[in-house]
């Protein structure tokens, strides 16, 4: 175990942190500080490598190279480290023969809480993640969004100084997403520090202080959410559903156009500040029925990504 | 509604909850003891099935769960507990053997109600059928490491294990010197001892030799199992 008086005053910083898989996969020289009552967003699409910077700073996998410090500590199996992180790993994993309630009991146990403590904790976020009436069923039979409501209580349960959450919006509805924000902002007034890895972009915008881009396990972009925004202010997202594939070579070339991709049927297209969005019309003149619907809206940190990097990320699932 | 706090503890409690499940356990083995034992079939055919058995019992439960575990996820989650791997691994299959060797109880105490007489057997039995669920335990988890499903896990188990009762001279009496060293440096040849001894047939070991070889593979199942956590909960 190492001590160093930088790490003592933020609660985890990650040094030139890299997990290389086969066929380049992973990723690669993270750097990153978290302080307390700080709340860090990682966005990038599927396979940026989200989910393996969690895994590594929750300690569920190990780097192959550079380091993590907790607390001050860089010994990942520290028990006492463990304690101290909340962990939502992307897969929503439980014993799936016992109940929500014995499930969450045998969590809360491990990270050291009594029986008492446990009791009135639980009941607690049971009611708040509204599986007060489910405590007592199988999580065999448990829908995709209760195990994911379960994993937040287990989570949250005894109280960590950092939590680690892996698309905790994932399967949940508008209501629950509400409540988690409204309970994560609560947390982090308190100090707890917060790393989410999300592609709800009005997840990250309303509750992150910053932000990292990744992309192909690098961090392409990093900064504070008001200030990434101002990258994109002014500017227009135009999304066109279209009823046959179009070519986007016409409108890239575009002068207006800072960028555009196709997610399915839909393409997003960026437009410069003062742009109108008739040009981008104009170019598919002779082509009325080509578009089936047309939305004009500000930016968000969605459209940054896909200014920086020509890839539209992934519409967060609820 | 019972409550584990501990890992052992919620081994015991999912285990008890599994009502069909505990059925079958406990049937399953004494479904194939009974005629082994009540028949007049030669004991060393018997002690020779009863040792597979016992073996396989050890082996494939923890391996499958373990396998399953690692699918779903589970294992990362261990991975982010406050309890050191080798903590993990003892305490889990310390209660899967325990659960095992609860499960193997009426196949033992049949043989002790149709041979009495042979009681002298009986602690090197119990030691020895302990230190082959553990060992047969221990396989199970390394085999989930290779696994990609609960199926494949049987292949894992069962390509070293026949071997290895082979050389403990299960199948045919070691003949040659070297094959009789390398049978007493394997844990399932002081159990077929102990069965055969149990079973009323003519075993080459006396009773507190085989105690001694049980007992002694029963520390040092316990003392790798520590020792192989890391690779059983660490590894990709």
């Amino acid at each position: 175990m190492r001590v160093d008086t930088a790490s003592e005053r933020s609660l985890l910083v990650a040094t030139d942190l890299t997990r290389a898989y086969r066929g380049g996969k992973g990723v690669f020289n993270i750097r990153l500080r978290l302080a307390a009552g700080e709340v860090v967003g990682v966005m990038g699409p599927n396979g940026s490598g989200k989910t393996t910077l969690l895994r590594l700073l929750a300690t569920a996998a190990t780097p192959t190279s550079g380091q993590v410090s907790w607390f001050g500590s860089t010994n990942a199996r520290d028990p006492s480290v463990r304690r101290r992180l909340g962990v939502m790993l992307d897969q929503a994993a439980h014993f799936d023969e016992m109940t929500g309630y014995q499930n969450a009991w045998f969590f809360a146990h491990q990270f050291g809480l009594s029986d008492e403590l446990a009791r009135e904790r639980l009941d607690e976020l049971f009611s708040w993640s509204g599986l007060s009436e489910a405590r007592d069923q199988l999580v065999g039979q448990y829908s995709l969004g209760m195990r994911r409501r379960l994993n937040l209580v287990e989570a949250l349960v005894h109280r960590p100084s950092i939590l680690l959450l892996d698309e905790p919006t994932l399967a949940l509805d508008y209501r629950a997403e509400l409540d988690l924000i409204e309970r994560l902002q609560l947390l982090s007034l308190t100090g707890t520090a917060v790393v989410l890895a999300t592609n709800d972009v009005h997840l990250a915008e309303r509750l992150c202080d910053s932000i990292l881009f990744l992309h192909q396990g690098r961090i392409i972009r990093e900064g504070h959410v008001p200030e990434l925004l101002t990258e994109v202010a002014g500017s227009k997202e135009v999304q066109l559903q279209l009823n046959s594939p179009v070519g986007l070579e016409a409108i890239r070339a575009l002068a207006a156009v800072e960028a555009a991709n196709v997610d399915g049927d839909t393409v997003h297209i960026i437009l410069a500040r003062g742009a109108n969005p008739a040009q981008v019309l104009a170019v598919l003149n002779g082509t009325a029925d080509l578009v089936s619907n047309m939305r004009v809206r500000r930016p968000n940190l969605g459209d940054l990504f896909l200014k920086l990097t020509g890839v539209a990320l992934p519409v967060a699932h609820r | 509604m019972m409550l584990a706090g501990t890992i052992w503890q919620r081994e015991l409690v999912e285990f008890a909850q599994r009502r069909r499940a505990l059925v079958i356990k406990l049937a399953f083995p004494l479904l194939i003891a009974i005629p082994l034992v009540l028949s007049r079939a030669p004991s060393i055919y018997a002690a020779m099935a009863l040792t597979m058995l016992i073996a396989i019992v050890g082996a494939l439960g923890a391996g499958a769960v373990l396998t399953r575990e690692r699918q779903t996820g589970l294992t990362l989650r261990y991975r982010t507990l406050p309890v050191t791997p080798g903590r993990l691994l003892i305490e889990r299959l310390s209660t899967n053997s325990a659960i095992d060797f609860v499960q193997l109880i009426p196949v033992l105490v049949l043989i002790a109600l149709r041979r009495p007489s042979t009681f002298a057997w009986w602690p090197a039995l119990l030691l020895s059928t302990a230190a082959v669920l553990l060992i047969g335990n221990l396989m199970g988890a390394i085999a989930s490491t290779l696994s990609q499903s609960p199926g494949e896990v049987m292949l894992y188990v069962v390509i070293p294990l026949l071997p290895l009762l082979y050389l403990s001279g299960i199948f045919t009496p070691p003949s040659e010197p070297a094959l009789l060293v390398v049978s007493r440096l394997l844990p399932f040849s002081y159990l077929h001892e102990a069965l055969l001894g149990a079973l009323g047939g003519q075993p080459n070991l006396l009773p507190w030799e085989t105690l001694l070889g049980g007992l002694g593979f029963l520390v040092g199942a316990a003392g790798l199992t520590g020792r192989l956590g890391r690779r059983v909960f660490e590894s990709d």
